[in-house]
């Protein structure tokens, strides 16, 4: 079967275009440029591009549209992920300006810009096929990303992500070819048809998809590689890895709970998930307490981060996936508000992603200290951010859907990362008895604009809360 | 109007936190300026509402504040008790810790003047991280501030849950102060449990009270003074209004615990109180015990010793305040806050001694200052709903009170000097214009209680109403 494609098509994945358009002219500009020009020339052509495919992303809000034959999803909530996914990517981008990584510049732009491409695909994944291919274009680019830094845990990072990564992928894979076996079909909503729900295909082709998805995710069983690829993977890239691929991976797995399981089924095939979202918020909170360096912390958190969202998700209402969405969004804010922080205190290194670096900080860069206290607290889902916000909307919705039990993880698990959280506030405001023995580097240039990048996370992290009624009925 | 009261020391607090020049008198002048102001603006308080709405979704909340009835002596209270800290402090670093003190008076504001559940949780969130940035900043022990934060944010979780499960099964928040709402449903139990918690934890009561004598004995005076007059009422303050209000069926069903925690606090504060040899901790202990003594009147549903309570609330956040600044004088200037080490100031210091004397007498319950009034009241009360056992334990406790006041005025004043105490000059007169207000307000309560008697709030009608056995 042939389907016809229409301009209307190729207008749906104008935003992807764009983003891999970009990410060509950053590779042709570097190619044609004169030696020694400098790396705020990617970064700008980066910058220009991913804002274009923003506005343009943004433009398709409401247009809802099935392109390729439904492979893939225009409008509904596809769009909010992939604003947020554009967003993570340009904080990445600053973040390179602020550390920078010398003569790799364009070539690891460019990277991210495909990378960013494939997590906007799963984004909006309409079949098995979009999804995977979207898949490993984000992951394909993140290998090859994980690996830039000159340094051992870099590589180890960079290895380690590619095979267990691969894994995870041939997990997914043989689960999609079950899935396909039983219906026929690679669209998701051939899935739905009520005659699956009994056939065994079925249910174990979900589960490996699942355990793929799990595993993408960083879930409990499946975690262990995300703190050491985070340690390992160079400052901006850990910041994107963070948001984005989480983005994408949730949108595909809300769209598989949603919208491809056939009626009855979900209660019983998805309570495993729930269980490991349960355990995930405990042990990632309880992993952060032994942490030494930044990008290890923000790797456990965002462990347990991710089962506060998974509590959202359960259920299964739409107004759960609006909280997800919701608290996925303040997530971004403030893992990227962290990561400009630390990016402000190093000097094209990686200082600021040792913790010990932030002792006494509160008294040698108030400012600075004052920011990360607030993106911290912003983690640690205490007012007057838009994570307190985040965790009331989500326990409201557990306790209305009767997994009020993920609640009660969600609160313990609270709980426990405060003190982990809290030990970094503390150590930045205590006076350093041996005087300023690790005193930051100055600013380079673009370290301020990673400054204003956090100014303005904070102020929408204040307000962003202020106003769920506006930002909510955006998602769909 | 109530949003300055609010956001006004909140503003200041964080433009004192932020700008770096700094001049001792100027930014105390500032701070004190901002919350005389809040003191002049809240007598207007009464009747003024302010409301925007926040959620639409899964419950309604708004930014709805006013006065639920018994906030107004509360704010007033605090904004006193914040202007007399202020005045008094002495620490180093004065610019960031009169910055702390401005948002604690502020997010303090906040939570007397929520009228949203919501917006109550938000701010019992927010009080805590002043408290937690001086005791990191000031405090003298790694453990204090962990202890203070981990046991006030498990209460504070508990309250959040509580108030996310009364959202959804009430619909909305937007709930202080009002009355006939009612819950029912088989969780009511667990939102009354989370609140009950978080309340306990922050009153405290025993057991669940060990953050406190640490984080009293550690923080500068000036900061305990307002930590311990006022916040220690926050949790007084929901569960009158919160507790009692929505749930006073499960309070009346666990009445039994929660005089039973109060007694064994009123006991085991006056006892170990009787033993310490740091100052502060002594005070600290008898806040324990006086505490519970508020706790057993609440928790008698009787509305003499609910008027008592509420009378007593203010009271001892009066005395309690001047007690600490006096113990930050005398830690400032004899640099230590141990017993056995201290003696004989009096003779060199009689001012210094007297207005000890005062608050010592105050603490311990003298007629004509507010302590006993509010004492008499809940004692009178309690006795009346049948409670005789308690009222037997609280008089025990109260012939402690004396006995370790006593204790803790000789260790100071009297007995021979201590020949390696640093002599230091007597009260300065902004150190007795600080405590001036405090003594002024104890003495006009104690003789002219009634004026604090015209409390019209839901809680204390369905307290009394209930307590009359006419169903609402």
């Amino acid at each position: 079967m042939i389907i016809p494609v229409t301009s209307a098509d190729w207008y749906a994945v104008a935003p992807l275009t764009i983003v891999a358009v970009t990410a060509l002219v950053v590779l042709l500009a570097d190619l044609l440029a004169p030696k020694n020009v400098n790396r705020y020339v990617p970064i700008g052509i980066a910058l220009a591009g991913l804002i274009v495919a923003a506005i343009d992303c943004a433009a398709a809000y409401g247009h809802d549209y099935a392109a390729f034959g439904g492979a893939f999803i225009v409008g509904g909530f596809s769009v909010v992920f992939q604003e947020i996914i554009l967003i993570s990517a340009v904080g990445s981008v600053v973040l390179y300006g602020a550390i920078g990584v010398g003569a790799r510049t364009p070539g690891a732009i460019a990277l991210l810009l495909w990378s960013t491409c494939g997590a906007m695909l799963m984004a909006g994944a309409g079949n098995l096929m979009t999804i995977f291919l979207g898949l490993e274009l984000l992951s394909l680019a993140l290998y090859c990303l994980c690996g830039l830094a000159e340094r051992r845990t870099a590589r180890e990072a960079a290895l380690k992500y590619l095979i267990l990564s691969s894994t995870a992928s041939a997990f997914l894979l043989y689960g999609m070819a079950l899935l396909f076996g039983a219906s026929g079909s690679v669209a998701l909503a051939a899935l739905v048809s009520p005659a699956l729900a009994s056939n065994p295909l079925l249910w174990l082709g979900a589960g490996l998809f699942l355990i793929g998805i799990a595993f993408k995710l960083s879930l409990v069983p499946f975690h262990t590689w995300s703190p050491d690829v985070y340690e390992g993977a160079p400052l901006p890239i850990t910041a994107f890895m963070s948001v984005a691929t989480k983005a994408g991976t949730l949108a595909v797995f809300a769209r598989f709970i949603y919208a491809a399981l056939p009626p009855g089924v979900d209660e019983r095939l998805l309570l495993p998930v729930w269980i490991i979202a349960a355990i995930s918020m405990i042990a990632g909170n309880v992993g952060m307490l032994a942490q030494r360096d930044l990008k290890r912390l923000i790797a456990y958190s965002g462990i347990a981060q991710v089962g506060y969202i998974l509590t959202a998700l359960a259920g299964g209402t739409a107004l759960g996936l609006r909280y997800a969405i919701f608290y996925l969004a303040a997530y971004a804010f403030m893992n990227l508000g962290a990561f400009a922080v630390a990016a402000l205190l190093s000097d094209d290194g990686e200082q600021g992603s040792v913790l010990a670096n932030y002792r006494g900080l509160g008294y040698r860069r108030p400012i600075a200290a004052a920011l990360m206290t607030f993106f911290l607290l912003a983690m640690a889902g205490l007012p007057p951010t838009a994570g307190f916000l985040g965790k009331i909307l989500i326990l409201s919705t557990s306790v209305n859907t009767g997994y009020a039990w993920l609640g009660g993880f969600l609160i313990a698990g609270t709980a426990i990362s405060l003190y982990a959280y809290a030990k970094v506030i503390y150590a930045m405001y205590t006076r350093d008895a041996h005087g300023h023995a690790h005193d930051v580097h100055p600013f380079v240039p673009l370290a301020w604009i990673s400054a204003v990048a956090c100014f303005v996370l904070v102020l929408v992290m204040t307000f962003y809360p202020l106003t769920p009624s506006n930002v909510l009925p955006l998602v769909r | 109007m109530i949003g300055v009261l609010i956001l006004f020391p909140i503003a200041v607090g964080l433009g004192m936190l932020i700008v770096r020049a700094e001049h001792p008198y100027v930014t105390k002048a500032i701070g004190a300026a901002v919350a005389a102001l809040t003191f002049i603006a809240a007598i207007d308080l009464q009747g003024s509402e302010e409301s925007f709405r926040w959620l639409a979704r899964p419950f309604e909340s708004s930014f709805h504040f006013g006065d639920s009835g018994i906030s107004f002596w509360l704010v007033l209270l605090l904004a006193l008790c914040t202007f007399c800290a202020i005045l008094a402090s002495n620490t180093g670093r004065q610019r960031q810790f009169i910055g702390q003190m401005l948002l604690l008076q502020g997010t303090m504001m906040g939570l007397f003047l929520a009228r949203d559940l919501l917006v109550f949780a938000l701010f019992w969130d927010l009080m805590l991280l002043p408290v937690f940035f001086v005791l990191v900043g000031w405090g003298q022990h790694h453990a204090t501030a962990w202890r203070y934060l981990l046991y006030n944010f498990a209460g504070g979780l508990t309250l959040l849950l509580a108030t996310a499960a009364f959202g959804v099964l009430y619909g909305s928040t937007d709930v202080i102060g009002r009355s006939g709402v009612h819950l029912v449903g088989s969780w009511v139990p667990w939102i009354f449990a989370g609140f009950a918690f978080a309340f306990l934890v922050k009153t405290p009561v025993w057991p669940l009270h060990t953050w406190m004598p640490l984080t009293y004995a550690d923080m500068p005076g000036p900061m305990v003074a307002v930590v311990s007059a006022v916040q220690s009422k926050a949790g007084l303050y929901g569960l009158i209004a919160i507790g009692m209000a929505f749930m006073p069926d499960y309070l009346r069903a666990s009445a039994l615990l929660f005089v039973v925690l109060g007694a064994i606090s009123l006991l085991y504060g006056a006892f170990t109180a009787l033993v310490q040899s740091d100052t502060k901790r002594v005070v600290a202990y008898s806040s324990l015990s006086h505490l519970g003594l508020i706790v057993i009147g609440i928790a008698s549903f009787n509305p003499i010793a609910l008027q008592g309570a509420l009378i007593y609330m203010i009271g001892h956040g009066l005395f309690s305040a001047a007690m600490f600044m006096i113990l930050g004088y005398v830690e400032s200037r004899e640099e230590t806050r141990s017993l056995t080490r201290l003696g004989g100031l009096g003779a060199q210091n009689p001012r210094l001694a007297g207005a000890l004397c005062i608050a010592a007498l105050a603490m311990l319950g003298l007629p004509g200052l507010a302590g006993f009034v509010g004492e008499i009241l809940i004692l009178t009360g309690v006795f009346q709903a049948g409670w005789t056992w308690a009222v037997v334990v609280a008089l025990v406790s109260i012939v402690l009170a004396s006995a370790y006041m006593l204790r803790l005025y000789q260790g100071i004043m009297n007995g021979p000097q201590v020949a390696d105490l640093p002599v230091r000059p007597d009260l300065t007169w902004m150190e007795g214009l600080a405590l001036a207000p405090l003594v002024l307000a104890l003495v006009l309560i104690g003789i002219n209680p009634h004026a604090l008697t015209t409390f019209n709030t839901s809680a204390y009608n369905a307290a009394a109403s209930i307590a009359q056995g006419t169903p609402q």
